[in-house]
C-alpha cells in the first residue's frame, strides 16, 4: 500500500529517509480529487469494463501528469 | 459464462458495496443470479483475472474492488449514511467520485500518524494542505496490486 497521505512535505522527507526509498510523484489533495473523478466517476455503471492503458495514459495526459513516473514504458 | 452476465455480476458487486458498504460473498451472487456456488465463484475468479475485482488470495472472498475495499483499512470514508474503507490515499476520494456523493474522509499522516481529515461536498473537495505520494510508478503498477 502505498499511495500515502503525508501532513506536509517535512514528514514526506521523513518518511522516504527512513526507508531509504526514492520519491515517487507528489499530488495535491485538488490533484488528487482531478483525478479521482476522471478515474472513478463512471465506476458503477454497467458499461464499464476496464480501461486499456492507451486509455489511462489519456486521462494522465489531460491531467497534466506527463512526467516519466506516469508513463506506460 | 456469458459475457453479459459476468458484467452484471460486476455491476451487481460494485452496487452492493455502495448499498451495503461489504462486498457480497459468493452464495449472495449465486442466489442473486440463480447459479450453482461453483459457478458464481467461478465468475468471481474470471472477473479476478480480468483485474475487476481481486481475490483474497486463496479464497472467494472479494479483497478489493477499487475503490472499495472489503476490509477494514486506515482510510475510513463516511457517504451517504455508512462508512466504507478505501484501499489508500487515492481511493479515498474514489469512493465520493465512484458515488457522485459528500464525504468525510479520516486518514493518518503516514510518518507522524497525526489526523488527516478531507471533506468532499457537491463534488468540490475542501482544500488541504495534505499531500499524496505515489511511490510505484504506472508502469509497475499492475505487478503486486496490493502493495500499489
Amino acid at each position: 500500500m502505498n499511495m500515502l497521505f503525508f501532513q506536509s512535505e517535512e514528514t514526506l522527507h521523513e518518511w522516504l529517509a527512513s526507508r531509504e526509498a526514492e520519491r515517487g510523484a507528489v499530488l495535491s489533495i485538488p490533484q488528487l480529487w482531478e483525478l479521482s473523478q476522471r478515474w472513478y466517476h463512471n465506476r458503477m455503471a454497467l458499461e464499464y469494463h476496464g480501461r486499456t492503458v492507451e486509455q489511462v495514459q489519456e486521462i494522465f495526459k489531460e491531467l497534466g501528469l506527463t512526467s516519466a513516473f506516469w508513463q506506460a514504458m | 459464462m456469458d459475457e453479459n452476465k459476468l458484467w452484471d455480476i460486476r455491476a451487481f458487486v460494485y452496487q452492493h458495496f455502495a448499498d451495503m458498504a461489504r462486498p457480497p460473498l459468493v452464495d449472495e451472487i449465486a442466489s442473486q443470479f440463480a447459479l450453482t456456488h461453483e459457478e458464481a465463484a467461478s465468475a468471481y475468479e474470471e472477473l479476478h483475472q480480468r483485474h475487476a475485482l481481486y481475490l483474497r488470495p486463496g479464497t472467494h472472498d472479494i479483497l478489493m474492488a477499487n475503490p472499495f475495499s472489503g476490509v477494514e483499512t486506515p482510510f475510513r470514508v463516511r457517504a451517504n449514511g455508512k462508512t466504507y474503507f478505501a484501499n489508500c490515499a487515492w481511493d479515498s476520494l474514489g469512493i465520493p467520485a465512484t458515488l457522485h456523493a459528500d464525504a468525510e474522509i479520516g486518514a493518518a499522516c503516514a510518518q507522524s500518524g497525526d489526523p488527516i481529515r478531507l471533506s468532499v461536498t457537491d463534488q468540490q473537495v475542501q482544500n488541504s494542505d495534505a499531500l499524496v505520494h505515489f511511490l510505484i510508478p504506472f508502469r509497475e503498477w499492475y505487478n503486486d496490486l496490493t502493495f500499489t
